[in-house]
C-alpha cells in the first residue's frame, strides 16, 4: 500500500515513543488522542473506510524510525474511536473496524445538500457513489455500507424513499427536499 | 628629567613619581566624580521627565534610538524640538516592536541609569514607549504556549522551542525575537506565582511551567538525554555509576510528571526513555533511532 504524497504526517509519527502504549495515564490521554486524529484525517484524504487490524495498514508502521504498532496499540487506538462513535467493529472478534470520519448523521446531511446543489431528486445509488456529479466530492467512491446507513437515516425522518429495482444495482432514491 | 647621582638623587626621584601617582589618582578621581554627577543630573532629569513628560527624557530616546552610547551621556546636552520628540518617540516605539536587539541595548541603557522600564505599566516608559505591552503580550503568548504543549511535553519546554512556536504565533522570523526578550517575558510572569521559571540543563535553558520539583539526579538525566532525546537504563547506570534501583527510580518520578516517554519499539529490546522536552519538534525526525 501506498501513501498518497498529499497527506503530510504529524511530527509525532517520527517520535518513536509514540508507537508504544504510555503507561501514565494522562500521557496516554495525550497519545491516544493524537493517534484517533491521525486514523480519522488520514482516512478521510485517501477515502478509507475499513481498517483491518491483521492487515498491514499504512499508518500502523512507520519504517523511517523502524518502529510499529502492536496489536494492543492498534486496538486501543481503535476502540478509542468506537467509543466516541467515530468508528464500528465489524466482526464481533474485534479484527475489523469501520472507520467513520464523517458521523452516519453527517453524512446524511452532506447527501442532502449535495442532491439539492444538483438537483438530483431522483437518482439510484450507484449514481451518488460513482456518478458524474460526485467527482470531487466526499461521496466519490462512499462505503456501500455507510452510504445505505445514511439514506436509511434520511427515510427515518421523511426526507428520502429508497425503492428497490430489478437488482442490487439499479436500487433509487427519492428525495423530498 | 636629569638623573642626579647619590642615595639623594635617588630620594628625589622616588619622591617625584609618588607625586605623580598622587596627582593622577587626584585627576581620576575628580573624572569619576564629575561623571557619576552627571549621571546623577541626568537620572534626575529623567525622573523630571517621567513626571512632566517634557523635554529633559526624549534625548535620552534619541540615545536609544540612534543606540549610541557617548550621546547618550550627552544627552542633557542636546536640545530637541518636541515635533523632533514626537519623532523620535515614534521611532522607539517601532523598534520596541521590531527590534530585539535594540530591546536589549534599551534594559542594559536603563539598567544603567538606575530605571526598570517593566516595574510598572503605569509609568512613563510603559505608557509612551509600549515597552510594557510588549512584554506582557509575549508573556501571555509564553503562557499559553506552555499551557497547549503541557500535555506533551509535561510542563517543560526548550527555550529554544518555545522561541520558535512563539514566531509562528506572532508571524515573524526567529530573529525577531531574542532569547534574552523570552527571559525577560518570564521573569515578569513570576509575580504571578504560577510557578513559571528557567532552569539550566546542561547546554539548554528550559522553560518549566508546573511547579515539578526536580532534584540533581533528574537534572542529571535529562542533561543525559539531550545527546540523542532519549536514555536507557544501561546507559544511566554506567554513565553515572549509579545502581540499577536509583536509575528506575529516577526514571519513573519523570514518567508520573510526563516528563518522559517509553520506547519498547527498538529492536535491542531495551526500553528508551524520551524527553520531549530536549527534542524539538521540528527535529524529532527520530534518525538517532536507527543508530
Amino acid at each position: 500500500m501506498q501513501r498518497t504524497v498529499d497527506f503530510k504526517l504529524p511530527h509525532f509519527f517520527n517520535y518513536p515513543p509514540y508507537f508504544t502504549l504510555q503507561p501514565v495515564r494522562e500521557t496516554r490521554e495525550k497519545q491516544v488522542q493524537l493517534w484517533k486524529e491521525l486514523i480519522l484525517d488520514y482516512c478521510r484524504s485517501q477515502k478509507m473506510y475499513i481498517i483491518s487490524l491483521e492487515e498491514d495498514f499504512p499508518l500502523f508502521s512507520n519504517p523511517k524510525i523502524e518502529r510499529s504498532l502492536s496489536y494492543e496499540a492498534k486496538e486501543v487506538f481503535l476502540a478509542a474511536l468506537v467509543s466516541e462513535g467515530r468508528a464500528e467493529w465489524i466482526d464481533k472478534s474485534h479484527k475489523k473496524c469501520l472507520i467513520l470520519w464523517l458521523r452516519i448523521q453527517d453524512w446524511a446531511n452532506y447527501i442532502l445538500d449535495f442532491v439539492k446543489e444538483n438537483g438530483l431528486e431522483v437518482t439510484t445509488i450507484e449514481d451518488i457513489r460513482s456518478g458524474i456529479e460526485t467527482h470531487g466530492t466526499e461521496l466519490a467512491g462512499i462505503d456501500r455500507g455507510v452510504l445505505m446507513r445514511a439514506l436509511r437515516l434520511l427515510e427515518q425522518k421523511g426526507k428520502a424513499v429508497i425503492f428497490k429495482g430489478s437488482s442490487a444495482d439499479d436500487e433509487g432514491v427519492k428525495f423530498s427536499v | 628629567m636629569r638623573r642626579r647621582p647619590g642615595i639623594a638623587g635617588l630620594q628625589s626621584a622616588a619622591a617625584t613619581r609618588d607625586k605623580f601617582r598622587l596627582v593622577g589618582e587626584n585627576v581620576a578621581k575628580v573624572r569619576t566624580d564629575v561623571m557619576q554627577e552627571q549621571l546623577a543630573t541626568f537620572r534626575s532629569q529623567l525622573e523630571e521627565f517621567a513626571r512632566k513628560h517634557k523635554c529633559g527624557g526624549i534625548t535620552f530616546l534619541s540615545a536609544c534610538a540612534t543606540r549610541d552610547e557617548n550621546k547618550f551621556l550627552m544627552a542633557k546636552h542636546i536640545s530637541i524640538t518636541s515635533a523632533n520628540a514626537m519623532y523620535t518617540i515614534v521611532l522607539v516605539q517601532s523598534d520596541i516592536r521590531k527590534n530585539s536587539v535594540f530591546r536589549q541595548q534599551f534594559h542594559e541603557m536603563c539598567a544603567k541609569v538606575g530605571v526598570d522600564p517593566l516595574a510598572s505599566n503605569k509609568g512613563v516608559w510603559a505608557e509612551l514607549l509600549g515597552i510594557g505591552d510588549f512584554y506582557y503580550e509575549l508573556g501571555v503568548q509564553i503562557v499559553d504556549i506552555c499551557i497547549a504543549t503541557r500535555s506533551h511535553n509535561g510542563g517543560l519546554i526548550d527555550l529554544l522551542e518555545l522561541r520558535k512556536l512563539l514566531c509562528q504565533k506572532r508571524k515573524t522570523d526567529l530573529g525577531s525575537l531574542s532569547s534574552d526578550d523570552c527571559l525577560r517575558a518570564i521573569s515578569k510572569l513570576k509575580v504571578l506565582g504560577s510557578g513559571f521559571e528557567v532552569i539550566s540543563v546542561g547546554k539548554k535553558k528550559l522553560v518549566r511551567s508546573v511547579p515539578t520539583e526536580l532534584n540533581k539526579d533528574h537534572n542529571g538525566i535529562l542533561e543525559l538525554a539531550q545527546a540523542k532525546g532519549y536514555v536507557t537504563v544501561e546507559q544511566i547506570e554506567k554513565d553515572f555509576s549509579w545502581s540499577t534501583g536509583r536509575a528506575i527510580d529516577a526514571l519513573e518520578t519523570l514518567l508520573k510528571e510526563g516528563l518522559a516517554m517509553i520506547d519498547d519499539g527498538h529492536r535491542d529490546g531495551k526500553r528508551r526513555y524520551w524527553f520531549p522536552c530536549v527534542t524539538l519538534s521540528s527535529d524529532a525526525s527520530g534518525s538517532e533511532a536507527k543508530s
